[in-house]
């Protein structure tokens, strides 16, 4: 009898506690999503405009903004999975330079065909991450350290192979020409309105969505980065998860690469800098724990956009490059805040 | 100290104290009072308002109402440095040591001593000594607090209390962490500082400690004191209090129903992941257990209780065991925890923060932890299947609030516990093995979580439960069997006497085994 009146006094007081909580919660899971409309008004409101239009929303300006935000985004993606497992990858940018440089080199010099190269440059990704991950868990290594190590190498082979030369792609039938097919990733489809590179970036988004929120492969990258301990105890395969995670990073970095090669026509051993910064601020500005066991992919993917839109915006008023960084600098602040509180709530609510 | 104290004056008296947080009355007119030298044990389930008294009384936070009176004079606290200018110190679960810094740094940590503005290093160490020796324990002044065991940074914290010219002892579940011998020595320096006339506030949850040290005992619930009782009281009585019902069965019967025999280990060595001082492999283990059947293993800590059931559990990794293991009479090699779940085991650990549960997802999403496979069809998560798993999962555990979106961090320590257990019970094993299944869960909790043991065990589960808690593995458990320095030494069967198994798992602790 006394249980029960105790549970019915302290529920209410417990519920409403919950009931912030979980408005707080909500607005961080989509602050990514809040924030990008809010660039979008901001945009919209100091625009300038030519003839009455606004320019921020000229279709041509938005294809802009959604072409420029495709490599990074593409990467972001992959390493949402990573951040979530609690762990990060820094060779993405390296990784994406060095995909570029081979799949130039592979078209013009080695006169592969396009299918072949884009597999083996996906798999090379693929298996550049997945390494990565095997040395990460099989030495019990800091992934901090090993995939800064890995942005090394990836950028020394970049430079190998290309021997710090551009390697232009030009595009025609025959032996060191690629196939004119290959150059439609710079081209816009639909009316010349929407970037390929920006449908890159959304089949890769939307796939990824997927496989985080509906398999049971998602719920294992949730699991390990929520506590590892556990999921190995609960039986999930947590190594294996782990260099999955690295190989998507990796895959994804591929993915981004071929799409920068196609969009530049050429490969560069010295593209791509500063890219794995870029993503992770997206990831993190998405809503994704860098302490691991939370996140969310639209989150994440309209965290680039938004980084995109807010360049874009600062660009058309002439601001000048600092200030963006400045900007950039403070949103990724308050994105970390954001999330602090709701850490500090869960742990009042205990 | 300060004026000469009518010693008809209790030391500290509090009357009349409320304290409500935002429409919660977690204390509604509790009256408490302490002799000198006396030790006064403060029981309450979680909940029951124990941590928001000891706060009020060490100045962590103020009484909505009431008074509190040091000496018959009445005095308000409105920090913790009034409090302890007062002479009440009080030693919080999470010790305030700095791990990094050495025994003497810490004794004197914000008062250190100086000459001419220069740390004086020797005076301190000699302060240090001195102080330590006060409490009656050897320890070295310049070891650094980090490499003490968690009993002897429990007597450091004391030793560091008592510099304050303490009179008054808050003590907050301190033998939570300790070894029956830790527990031993702490004991014994509670009473001798009570012998000097200082006044000690023990707060417990562990019942069978009361008798051992305290001169009185009173029990809280719902913010009010529910009862105050002799420490010789019998333990029903206690727990009558604590929950506020008489507790006819706390323990559940029987049911004597036992199957064929689940896992057999015949002179079986593991090779542990941690080396333990005074083991000597191989370890040789030799326990069975039968379907409907639960098996308590005792021992003391480092015994290899938790080592031989994560090892069982294939955490030791390949070739880690040897000898006779099988599993329904055909042979295992357990190397891997995902081999040992294949052929039907499942795992609780003792540290469910730790490594049971992820703390920031939802009961929900931890409750189906071990069962992905089965909510998963082709790859791809199920939501019916993981709902209905959950709320199966939920009702028969009774896990409080019976809400599957909760973050499992937001529940109380029983319900976490309930969710872990409900999470391998989901996993359907054939053999249970427990790991403390009942640390830090109130009273009213490990009632429940026994019964729903029993009911597995009925349901023709095998279990396997270590603890500490003797008067558990007694009351609960169809035979005990006793382990010491990593081997199994003795056996006995239901209902055995307390002392007999904690002598056997006790005994030739100074010798090398035979």
């Amino acid at each position: 009898m006394n249980d029960a009146v105790t549970i019915r006094e302290s529920a209410p007081g417990r519920q409403a506690t919950q009931r912030r909580l979980d408005f707080l919660a909500i607005a961080v899971r989509f602050q990514s999503v809040i924030g990008l409309m809010l660039v979008a008004i901001g945009g919209i409101i100091f625009s300038p405009r030519r003839h009455g239009l606004i320019l921020f929303l000229a279709p041509d300006n938005i294809a802009n903004i959604v072409r420029a935000v495709s490599e990074t985004g593409i990467i972001a993606v992959g390493m949402t999975f990573v951040i979530i497992t609690a762990g990060i990858d820094l060779s993405v940018g390296a990784l994406l330079s060095l995909s570029s440089v081979l799949t130039a080199t592979m078209m013009v010099s080695a006169g592969w065909g396009l299918l072949a190269t884009l597999l083996a440059v996906v798999a090379t990704g693929a298996a550049f991450g997945a390494i990565q991950g095997i040395i990460s868990t099989r030495f019990r290594l800091e992934p901090f350290i090993v995939t800064l190590a890995g942005l090394q190498v990836a950028r020394g082979l970049a430079l190998v192979i290309s021997g710090n030369q551009y390697i232009n792609i030009s595009y025609g039938v025959g032996p060191g020409l690629a196939p004119p097919i290959f150059s439609v990733l710079g081209d816009r489809l639909f009316n010349n309105t929407v970037p390929v590179a920006t449908l890159v970036f959304v089949v890769v988004a939307v796939i990824a969505t997927f496989v985080l929120n509906f398999t049971r492969f998602g719920r294992y990258v949730f699991a390990v980065g929520g506590n590892e301990r556990a999921a190995r105890l609960s039986g999930v395969p947590v190594t294996l998860v782990k260099v999955a995670v690295y190989a998507i990073t990796g895959l994804v970095s591929a993915i981004a690469g071929i799409v920068h090669a196609g969009q530049f026509n050429f490969g560069s051993a010295n593209d791509g800098t500063g890219y794995e910064l870029t993503a992770i601020a997206a990831v993190v500005i998405g809503g994704t724990s860098l302490f691991g066991g939370a996140g969310s992919m639209v989150g994440t993917v309209a965290g680039a956009i938004m980084l995109g839109a807010l360049a874009n915006v600062l660009q058309l008023n002439n601001i000048n490059a600092a200030l963006q960084l400045l900007a950039t600098g403070a949103i990724i602040v308050l994105a970390a805040v954001l999330q602090s509180l709701v850490r500090r709530r869960e742990g009042l609510a205990r | 100290m300060t004026r000469a104290a009518s010693t008809h004056d209790p030391l500290l008296a509090m009357h009349g104290v409320v304290k409500s947080f935002g429409g919660v009355q977690a204390l509604r007119g509790v009256d408490f009072d302490l002799q000198r030298g006396e030790v006064h044990a403060l029981l309450g389930e979680n909940g029951a308002g124990k941590t928001t008294l000891m706060n009020i009384l060490s100045g962590v936070i103020g009484p909505d109402h009431g008074e509190i009176l040091i000496d018959g004079t009445a005095v308000r606290f409105n920090d913790p440095r009034a409090a302890q200018a007062a002479g009440v110190a009080t030693i919080f679960q999470e010790l305030d040591l700095v791990p990094t810094l050495d025994v003497t740094a810490n004794l004197f940590l914000g008062r250190e001593l100086t000459r001419a503005g220069v740390l004086d290093r020797a005076a301190m160490r000699l302060g240090a000594k001195s102080r330590l020796e006060a409490v009656g324990v050897d320890i070295d002044v310049d070891q650094s607090v980090g490499e003490l065991s968690v009993g002897r940074r429990q007597i450091v914290a004391i030793a560091k209390a008592l510099t304050y010219a303490s009179r008054i002892l808050v003590m907050d579940e301190p033998t939570a962490a300790l070894t029956a011998a830790e527990v031993d020595r702490l004991f014994k320096v509670m009473r001798d500082i009570a012998a000097r006339g200082v006044g000690i506030v023990y707060i417990s949850h562990r019942l069978e400690e009361v008798p051992r040290v305290a001169d009185r005992v009173t029990v809280l619930r719902d913010g009010k004191v529910a009862g105050t009782a002799s420490p010789r009281a019998p333990q029903s009585e206690l727990v009558g209090l604590l929950v506020g019902r008489p507790l006819a069965e706390f323990y559940p019967h029987r049911t004597g129903a036992v199957g064929r025999r689940v896992l057999r280990l015949e002179r079986a060595r593991y090779r542990p992941a941690r080396q333990r001082a005074g083991w000597r492999t191989p370890q040789d283990i030799s326990l069975e257990v039968h379907a409907g059947e639960i098996v308590g293993l005792a021992g003391i800590m480092g015994a290899g209780r938790t080592e031989l059931l994560s090892t069982l559990y294939g955490a030791g990794g390949p070739g880690a065991w040897s000898g006779i293991v099988e599993i329904d009479g055909t042979p295992v090699a357990l190397t891997s925890i995902r081999e040992a779940r294949r052929v039907g085991f499942g795992f609780v650990t003792d540290d469910r923060r730790g490594g049971g549960l992820m703390l920031r997802d939802s009961v929900g999403r931890n409750l189906v932890a071990c069962v992905l496979r089965k909510v998963s069809p082709l790859f791809l998560m199920s939501r019916s299947r993981e709902t209905r798993l959950a709320h199966k999962a939920i009702v028969s555990f009774d896990v409080r609030p019976p809400r599957p979106e909760v973050a499992v961090g937001a529940l109380s320590g029983g319900n976490q516990q309930k969710v872990v257990l409900a999470k391998e019970v989901l996993g359907e094993p054939r053999l249970l093995l427990l790991d403390e299944p009942t640390r830090g869960v109130d009273v009213g909790a490990k009632g429940e979580i026994y019964a729903r043991i029993r009911d597995l065990a009925a349901q023709g589960v095998g279990v396997l439960i270590a603890s500490s808690e003797m008067p558990e593995l007694i009351g609960l458990c169809d035979r005990v069997v006793v382990l010491r320095r990593g081997r199994t030494v003795a056996e006995f069967p239901a209902g055995a006497d307390e002392h007999d198994v904690m002598a056997v798992a006790e005994a030739n602790q100074d010798g090398i085994d035979e």
